[in-house]
């Protein structure tokens, strides 16, 4: 599923960055990558997010949100 | 060997807010601008200190997630690592964000360089009761020396110098990050390459770590032929394994993560509310203003008080001492009753930044990015634009060049467009003046209703420029939000008192000059000095303009005059009406109604003193504005074009304004 279909405070990880070249390339230097957990924490009705990953909050409009691939978080 | 008379060179570098420039300026004793928001920073900027004898270079550099060269803050400070005679890297790092931060550290680390962890925030850490282990986490960092600080307590300070002077030729030992083998054996036979074609390197796993990475810069300085080595980018495998790293450092050296960071969270609920976030933004606005003008205007009396007295005695000590008429008339007319009115609208402007201050440290202003991302992204801006328009509310020219921090030349020249139409503080004074003469009990409405008028304009004419021009996608919104904290003082003090030499310097030079100058064009006429101002230059010059504006209800040459002088400085339309009319104390109120009573007799009232307000708030920015928008955008006849088309905004507005308000009224 993409990330902006996610449900605020669910835990999702990263299962692709497929974003136009120059955005997945900032989004990867923050750190969401492959494998990166993320928790949704805020969620608008058009899609915009603010995500929590590696420890700090990103606010994501909906177009990078949905160049971003995720599945459901197993509990740990 | 004694290093005394050469400095040591220091880079501050770091993550976007990480407290770089704090930092800096507790060092420097600098004043830069700091705000809890990432992205201030955007060239580098040098100071001197010294510790211990030593004299020491510092530089700040733009905030970096990382060492790559994708956007203009990522190059500047890329260069002045790699370009400069840096001696030491001070690497500051968010210790309450160290996941990631320490991503950069670890690309710091493969440089080679010698490079001293600047631990900042721990006040935070300690406050959430975090612990990290100071023994551990050097171990796992090259053995590089790590020093607690807080920018914002000044503490550690001393000790992060000692570091700087007794380290600096000491490098990161050893190699921090591993790599799967099949990439560490890239690395190898890229080195090898490397040694063969340019001899040995300093830093040649980073240069072929870089390599690997499909750098360009690196492929630029030292090509080579890597064909069957390097034939894909391995830039995710190489950043995976980094935050793989980071991951099992934080594991072993910091201790009870999520204690307290639920606060922004609880925080967050409210205030980027999907539904409540911009009715709360907008009551936040309200509430500025609301201070600015009520504060504002409690100080205010003590300033006019002071004023009558300046006022009255230095026209005494004038005309005892036997000064012509003339002169009396230029420095009490002219000078006293400019600039000294403007200086009556200080307190406004003092709460005005003091609240705009508080705001941008509490680390609201990034929120307001994601709560006005669907409005932006309606008009072709992403909620990342809105950051420099709401600087635009305290001055242009700053929020002008914030929008540096926009990653196309496309956004930054739509939001310069806009951005003076947000309400900024010269205009304050115009609002406070002519809303309490005219309004009096609505007046806060009034003023209000203007900084909603600016911002709506703002945003229409976005939405036309976006309409017209194609439909292209704008650049999403990605953008860090950083802790709430609560204010330091130090950082809010520093701003409001920048900000209050602003405003006096300005009214020392530009509103000093222009008053001068509009005392002459008053008094002189084509036969010289003139006594009825009838017969002046300023006379002939407004009447020229009267036809054009008097269907905006603005048709006095006094009003045609004092619109031109505010192109200056826009205070200074406050300041003309004062020297215009002979009024020495604007800002009082009997200096109010003697200024309505002129006005009244040639039938000016409220729709006119709106529309009035209209036409200050939205025509060209002043001269200094101008001049940072050709700078910025490079173009001359764009800022030209973008000059005449304010006009045209501003008269057409002021018209409409006027029109159906005299049909109303």
């Amino acid at each position: 599923m993409k990330l902006n279909e996610g449900e605020i405070g669910k835990n999702y990880v990263v299962t692709g960055v497929l974003a136009e070249k120059r955005i997945a390339r900032r989004l990867e230097a923050l750190g969401v990558n492959e494998r990166t957990p993320v928790t949704v924490l805020n969620k608008k009705g058009s899609g915009s997010l603010i995500i929590k990953v590696r420890g700090t909050r990103l606010a994501l409009g909906r177009q990078i949100a949905e160049g971003i691939t995720v599945e459901e978080a197993r509990m740990r | 060997m004694s290093k005394d008379n050469c400095p040591i060179t220091v880079a501050f570098v770091g993550n976007p807010n990480c407290g770089k420039t704090t930092l800096f300026n507790a060092f420097t004793g600098a004043k830069l601008k700091v705000a809890n928001w990432p992205g201030v920073t955007v060239e580098r900027v040098e100071g001197e200190t010294s510790y211990e004898g030593h004299p020491i270079r510092v530089i700040d550099t733009p905030g970096v997630y990382s060492l790559t060269s994708y956007t203009i803050e990522e190059i500047v400070t890329r260069k002045c690592i790699e370009e400069e005679n840096i001696d030491v890297i001070i690497n500051v790092v968010d210790a309450s964000s160290m996941e990631r931060n320490l991503y950069l550290t670890l690309q710091l680390l493969e440089l080679k360089k010698p490079v001293i962890l600047a631990l900042n925030m721990m006040d935070i850490v300690e406050e959430r009761g975090m612990e990290i282990d100071l023994h551990r986490l050097p171990e796992m960092l090259g053995h590089i020396p790590v020093v607690p600080v807080s920018a914002r307590k000044r503490s550690g300070l001393d000790v992060l110098m000692h570091a700087v002077v007794h380290h600096y030729e000491e490098g990161p030992q050893g190699i921090v990050v591993r790599y799967a083998p099949q990439l560490e054996t890239k690395i190898g036979q890229v080195e090898a390459a490397l040694r063969n074609r340019y001899g040995e390197m300093d830093n040649l796993r980073w240069h072929a770590i870089k390599m690997l990475e499909c750098d360009e810069e690196v492929n630029k300085d030292h090509p080579l032929k890597l064909t069957g080595i390097v034939d894909y980018s391995y830039e995710k495998d190489i950043i995976n394994e980094k935050y793989d790293y980071i991951e099992e450092v934080v594991a072993e050296c910091l201790f009870n993560k999520e204690k307290k960071a639920a606060m922004t969270d609880r925080i967050d609920s409210f205030l980027t509310h999907p539904v409540w976030g911009i009715p709360i933004f907008l009551g936040i606005m309200a509430l500025v203003f609301f201070l600015t003008f009520t504060v504002g205007d409690f100080l205010k009396g003590y300033f006019e008080t002071g004023l009558e007295y300046f006022s009255q005695g230095f026209l005494a000590g004038l005309q005892a001492m036997g000064a012509s008429p003339w002169l009396i008339s230029l420095l009490v007319d002219g000078i006293v009753a400019g600039v000294g009115g403007i200086l009556t609208f200080l307190p406004n402007i003092f709460i005005l930044f003091l609240a705009l201050a508080f705001l941008e440290d509490s680390g609201y202003m990034a929120r307001v990015a994601y709560v006005m991302n669907e409005t932006m992204s309606r008009v072709g801006l992403s909620g990342k634009a809105f950051l420099p328009m709401l600087l635009g509310f305290g001055c242009t020219v700053p929020a002008v060049m914030a929008t540096r921090a926009l990653a196309t030349e496309r956004d930054r020249r739509r939001t310069i467009l806009i951005t003076p139409f947000m309400s900024c503080s010269a205009r304050l004074p115009i609002y406070v003046l002519f809303a309490q003469m005219f309004f009096g009990e609505h007046a806060l409405l009034v003023a209000y209703s203007l900084y909603l008028i600016g911002l709506g304009a703002a945003i229409c004419i976005a939405y036309v420029v976006h309409k017209t021009r194609g439909n292209e996608e704008e650049d999403g919104l990605l953008i860090e939000l950083p802790e709430y904290k609560t204010p330091n003082t130090r950082t809010v003090a520093i701003y409001v008192w920048e900000k209050v030499q602003d405003y006096l310097t300005k009214a020392g030079t530009t509103i000093f000059v222009a008053s001068i100058v509009l005392w002459f064009v008053l008094n002189m006429g084509p036969g010289g000095i003139v006594d009825d101002v009838s017969g002046s230059f300023a006379a002939m010059i407004g009447r020229f303009l009267v036809p054009a504006l008097k269907p905006a209800g603005l048709g006095s040459w006094q009003i045609a005059v004092a619109l031109i002088s505010g192109l200056s400085a826009k205070e200074v339309v406050v300041s003309s009406f004062s020297v215009l009319y002979g009024i020495s104390n604007i800002n009082s109120a009997a200096g109010m109604t003697e200024l309505s009573h002129i006005l009244a007799i040639d039938g000016f009232g409220p729709v006119n003193a709106y529309a009035l307000m209209i036409f200050c708030l939205l025509y060209t920015p002043c001269v200094a504005a101008i001049g940072t928008i050709r700078r910025e955008t490079g173009s001359i006849s764009w800022t030209a074009g973008m000059v005449v088309f304010q006009l045209v905004v501003a008269w057409i507005m002021a018209v409409l304004v006027f029109q159906t308000g005299s049909l109303i009224f």
